[in-house]
């Protein structure tokens, strides 16, 4: 094996390599490029397009770092932020109002200095929702920043900044929030609200595009992030250059080739051969097979990816508490974990990742249990499956169909479980982008597996917010129409509690009744990974699972 | 004659990629995918939604639509009267930029693969047409049977494993060039001919030697029709009575199969115009095997991800060539046989 | 993937009559293991081709122990049914899966076939029987669907109709339809100035029953002798459409899918789940075009 990748490496790189590759550039393979650098703009929801966005752009604030697992990787510490280009912060609880004072010369790709009209044009674009998806007034909303409210998107609604974000002098800003929030500082580490340049912005505004979207959707981006846009060709590559004065010092590595490399086995085949440096994205089961190759190290890190069975409470037969149960006792855990993770999992015992602030594990768990599973369908009503063939179409088990080679072994292992139990149970693969609309806007997929749903929010409050709490109630990605008021009413409590141990307590008083009512089946929470060159030092896992290239450097 | 000929092909063929527009612009959307929905993103709500259609201008009625396509409403955009196929919706980019990116990928697949497989076929073809009956024949028979019917995409695996896995002969199926060589500056658009246009052998020797597999997976699965049809052709030629009475006539054995091949050759010329255009769609499999990123690969991204404006402008492209190949074939036909007359 | 429509008939016929036999005589037993297959398969296959109950990722046992496993087998030394072809990351009996797949491939390519036969005999019947305006249009119209690329036409309509099995085969059908009206059409044209057609008429029969009961009967052959052709390249199109993720629904037993989930793998020295559903298809395309080009010879000679 390791003698035919030499070889290749001989005979294909050879000429390839002459020239390229400096100690000092990375080749990293991803499934894509950026399609789109614009968080506001059609890309923005598709991870490639937000690996480009957090290295081009710069946040007020970050975590800051814990330390590093034993697989060499950065972990963040959730709860203690670090200032970025905010270099301290305060809040007055009175008046609900934030202060920020911002680092002094901070220069931008373009050359220009970071100062509080940056933060002022960063805020007043994401409130003129003119963007495909208004990811930065989203986020700005669930902060409960005042004046960003769902108001704005009336037709000849008032979509201008008015004081809740406003300018002291040059380099102190304050910002307004509605009510207590405690998802304020959470919210503003994600890149949805990363900075903009406001003068090289400007500089690219046409009078029928004030805010430069096709600029960033297209062309480039204008930011103080640790790297420039040196050439940008979609489908293909994208080519960053280091930011020499970026205020955190010049990145070790000057520059970034981010490759598009479709298929993944077509990654692992380029990493063996020594052109690459870096790859993302890769099944389990080739992330596996990389272990023990020369010259490759595979570091992962116990992040927010998890993996879910989906079932729709408004869909029969999943309306019934015991069918869900009976499921979710039949799903055989240990050999997902095995046959389709390589160990790279563990078993998920609750309804947010076990990483965040806020996480509590229920009492109620559902181990692998076939026959508790058989007798649970059986007082259902469904003893051996029968009167199960009535919802045949409701048991279609429904995933991603690009993730076939990672979800495949999942959903084969779940469905042959379950036709054990007598359930007609099929598969439904079907393309990301209707499993998207299905799941978010007509909330109609009965039965599905589920492993992309990581809250961006750090905070077991969001994800409840974002998956659990009633649409009526403001819920906005409750894809199974999950309602309980009992469950509204304990957000409600603790959304707006300022105090953090009785926040605490409601949210694991809302995890508990999540489990009891099996809102979702929760399998397995799985590592985030990525294979790279040995000598490839410093990764660092972000909850947008985007790797920050300033964090690396080679040995 | 001949003006008027091409104008009235060219005539015809307008009315006809016109129709096809039209039918593959209500087809796609008589067909029940939610396009829209990609652009929600991370934020569900029914105003997002809203937003979402309206900015890709699913909101206005149909007719509407197919107008601003089209270009007959300028004051919405420019459309294909203006020379514009609209923008991707995946990526916000003029889908026409983006085909030009593609599509010389696949027509220099496409040429090496044609150019190499009549260069193999022709002389098979007419080997085996000498003796009919003979065991070369017969030999040549059946692979040309067997080459014409072949799951190409499988076959492009199979030479991945062999030649990249398992003797790293050739390089890494992942598109024209190494991901690290800097490509030469676009002139044409041709890797090839925009690497000697700057002089770069070193990206020559390299492109070609990625185009490597795909070419040879593609000469085998095109070698089958091809080498059957000179066959035939070949057979036909030396049968009849011109090359009869040449022979008749005692003029020399190679002269005589010169008469012959250049009579085989006019039908044979139309066949191959026609699988080229054929093959500019069929490529897919291959480009998707070696993630060589033309036309159809584009294609296959723009469909899955429900991409309307890419997806009409593919087929229109596709079939706006194969019109040209045709037309181009005919009159090519027509210097090479005396007896065609427009 | 060869266009189905290319053949050179004209050339055909020049094809001196050979003892080719052998040859036809492996494409009828292809295509009868196949059938055979496809009633059978799904029965005979020692698994269920879609339960995942097997380790994943096995290799098959060397062709040396095969000898030593049949023995086992049949003394009933071995319970269970070996893996054969061994088993794919999804822990599914490949051996089962490849034996079970012609029922779904020459299901949906003959369906395909049989409605766009009928379809494009029907309308090439009056294409080429009756010549006005209507029919004149309906040449226009099938020139245009004939000038779709083919594939993805194919995977459009399949993508955004949904992966189902039924609108594979409408799919397919549609695209294989202008083939037949164009066969039908100019076989027709030939044969409704022959003199029998005269005589029928001389004879006082109604025009439709000439088209019905003259015409059609012997403007028939074509059409059939394409379609042995055809069903080949629609095994080839539905495989081709699974593998770019635009045909029948996982976990099927299909040729194309199985190919599609072993193609990652091949990098990985993982041969085995596309190398064996890939000889599979190999073979049984080639069957069809063997006994395509055999029945054609015969009708030409």
């Amino acid at each position: 094996m390791r003698s035919r990748v030499t070889l290749a490496l001989a005979a294909s790189g050879g000429l390839a390599f002459a020239g390229a590759a400096a100690a000092q550039d990375l080749l990293f393979l991803a499934s894509d490029v950026p399609a789109g650098l614009n968080y506001d703009g059609p890309a923005a929801a598709i991870p490639t397009s937000q690996t480009g966005m957090v290295n081009v752009m710069e946040p007020l604030i970050d975590y800051a770092a814990a330390g590093t697992n034993d697989e060499g990787i950065t972990t963040p510490e959730f709860g203690q932020f670090e200032g970025r280009l905010a270099e301290s912060w305060s809040f007055d609880e009175a008046s609900l109002t934030w202060t920020f004072n911002l680092r002094q010369g901070v220069t931008g790709c373009g050359g220009a200095e970071f100062t509080a009209d940056d933060v002022l044009y960063t805020f007043e674009r994401a409130k003129s929702v003119s963007g495909a998806a208004p990811i930065g007034w989203f986020l700005s909303n669930v902060g409960s920043i005042a004046g960003f409210t769902p108001d704005v998107f009336g037709e000849g609604a008032d979509k201008s900044l008015g004081a809740e974000v406003a300018k002291i002098d040059d380099y102190t800003v304050t910002i307004t929030q509605s009510e207590p929030n405690a998802l304020f500082l959470p919210v503003l580490t994600i890149f949805g609200l990363y900075m903009f340049d406001k003068e090289g912005m400007e500089a690219q505004a046409t009078e029928a595009d004030p805010w430069s979207h096709d600029f960033t959707n297209n062309v480039g981006m204008a930011s103080f992030g640790p790297y420039c846009v040196e050439r940008w060709t979609k489908d293909d590559e994208i080519v960053l250059t280091a930011n020499e004065n970026y205020y955190r010092g010049a990145p070790a590595i000057k520059t970034v080739v981010m490759k598009r490399v479709p298929q993944s086995s077509n990654r692992v085949v380029i990493l063996r051969t020594g052109q690459a440096q870096l790859v993302q994205g890769l099944t389990p089961r080739e992330y596996d097979s990389l272990r023990d190759a020369a010259g490759i190290a595979v570091g992962g890190v116990a992040g927010n990816e998890n993996l879910f069975v989906h079932m729709n409470f408004d869909t029969p037969p999943f309306d019934n508490p015991l069918v869900r149960q009976a499921i979710a006792h039949a799903i055989p855990t240990e050999q997902i974990i095995q046959n389709a993770y390589f160990g790279q999992a563990t078993v998920w015992n609750g309804h947010v990742p076990s990483s965040y602030p806020g996480y509590h594990q229920p009492e109620r768990q559902y181990p692998y249990d076939p026959e508790g599973a058989a007798a649970l369908l059986a007082e259902a009503g469904y003893p051996g499956g029968a009167g199960l063939d009535a919802y045949a179409d409701a048991l279609q088990l429904s995933y991603v169909a690009e993730k076939e080679t990672t979800l495949g072994p999942i959903v084969n292992a779940i469905a042959t479980a379950l036709r054990g139990l007598g359930m007609p149970v099929d598969l439904n693969p079907i393309p990301q982008t209707q499993y998207g609309d299905r799941q978010l806007v007509k909330r109609d997929l009965p039965f599905a597996v589920n492993d992309q749903e990581k809250p961006i929010g750090v905070d077991a409050g969001y994800a409840s917010q974002l998956f659990f709490v009633s649409p009526e109630s403001g819920g906005l990605n409750n894809m199974v129409n999950y309602r309980n008021p009992a469950f509204d009413g304990l957000w409600a409590e603790a959304r707006v509690e300022a105090d953090a141990s009785v926040r605490d307590n409601l949210l694991a008083e809302m995890q508990d009744m999540l489990m009891e009512d099996v809102v979702w089946a929760p399998v397995v929470e799985y590592k985030t990974q990525w294979a790279f060159a040995d000598g490839l030092k410093g990764l660092r896992w972000y909850p947008d699972n985007s790797v920050r290239f300033f964090d690396l450097s080679f040995e | 004659m001949i003006t008027r000929y091409i104008l009235r092909r060219f005539a015809i063929g307008t009315v006809q990629l016109l129709l096809l527009v039209v039918a593959v612009f209500f087809l796609i959307r008589l067909l029940p995918a939610d396009p829209v929905s990609r652009f929600v993103g991370l934020n569900s709500s029914a105003e997002a939604y809203a937003q979402a259609e309206r900015n890709l201008g699913l909101d206005r009625p149909i007719m509407v639509q197919l107008g601003h396509y089209l270009g007959l409403l300028p004051s919405e955009g420019p459309g294909l009267l203006q020379g514009s196929l609209g923008t991707s919706w995946v990526t916000g980019s003029p889908v026409a930029t983006e085909i030009a990116g593609a599509l010389p990928v696949t027509i220099e697949l496409l040429t090496f693969s044609f150019m190499v497989a009549l260069l193999v076929s022709v002389p098979v073809g007419m080997l085996a047409a000498l003796r009919p009956g003979g065991a070369a024949d017969k030999g040549v028979f059946v692979y040309s049977l067997f080459a014409g019917s072949q799951p190409e995409f499988w076959w492009g695996l199979l030479f991945v494993y062999v030649f990249f896995f398992t003797l790293g002969w050739a390089p890494a199926p992942l598109g024209v060039m190494s991901p690290l060589t800097s490509a030469p500056e676009t002139v044409t658009g041709f890797v090839t001919v925009d690497s000697i246009l700057a002089g770069r052998w070193d990206v020559l020797g390299e492109v070609l030697h990625h185009y490597m597999l795909p070419v040879a997976t593609m000469v085998f699965i095109l070698s089958g029709p091809i080498i059957k049809m000179v066959r035939q052709n070949m057979v036909r030629a030396l049968a009849s009575d011109f090359v009869l009475y040449a022979r008749c006539a005692g003029l020399p054995k190679g002269r005589v199969a010169m008469y012959a091949l250049r009579a085989a050759m006019a039908p044979s010329v139309t066949l191959i115009g026609i699988l080229y255009g054929f093959m500019l769609g069929g490529a897919v499999l291959i480009e998707s095997v070696f993630s060589l990123g033309g036309l159809g690969q584009y294609a296959i991204r723009s469909v899955l991800a429900f991409d309307y404006p890419a997806i009409q402008g593919v087929i229109l492209i596709i079939t706006a060539i194969s019109l040209l190949v045709y037309l181009a074939l005919d009159l090519i036909h027509a210097a090479i046989d005396p007896r065609v007359a427009y | 993937m060869a266009d189905a429509s290319l053949d050179d008939r004209a050339g055909a016929a020049s094809t001196p009559r050979r003892r080719v036999d052998w040859l036809f005589w492996i494409g009828v037993g292809i295509v009868s293991t196949v059938t055979f297959l496809a009633a059978f398969g799904p029965v005979i296959a020692p698994y269920d081709p879609t339960l995942a109950m097997h380790p994943p990722s096995v290799p098959p046992p060397s062709p040396a122990d095969w000898p030593g496993l049949w023995w086992g087998r049949l003394t009933g030394e071995i319970e269970a049914a070996p893996n054969w072809f061994g088993t794919d990351a999804n822990g599914f009996d490949l051996f089962s899966r490849v034996i079970s797949a012609p029922r779904v491939d020459l299901t949906i390519a003959l369906a395909a076939n049989a409605l766009s036969l009928g379809l494009g005999i029907f309308l090439g019947l009056i294409a080429g029987y009756y010549r006005n305006v209507l029919t004149e249009g309906l040449m226009r119209v099938s020139d245009v669907l004939q000038s779709f690329p083919v594939f993805i036409s194919a995977m459009i309509l399949v993508a955004l109709a949904g992966r189902s099995t039924l609108n594979i085969v409408i799919a397919l059908a549609l695209l294989y339809t202008p083939i037949y009206i164009r066969l039908t059409r100019s076989e027709v044209l030939t044969q409704r100035v022959r003199g029998y057609v005269e005589a029928a008429r001389a004879l006082g029969n109604p025009e439709i029953v000439i088209a019905l009961r003259h015409v059609l009967p012997n403007s028939l052959a074509p059409a059939l002798i394409q379609s042995s052709v055809t069903i080949g390249f629609a095994i080839l199109l539905t495989a081709g459409l699974s593998f770019v993720g635009a045909g029948v629904r996982p976990p099927a037993p299909e040729w194309g899918l199985m190919i599609s989930t072993g193609a990652n793998q091949i990098i990985l020295g993982e041969w085995w789940p596309s190398v064996f559903p890939g000889i599979a298809i190999s073979l049984t395309v080639f069957g069809f075009a063997i006994l395509g080009n055999a029945l054609e010879r015969r009708y030409e000679g």
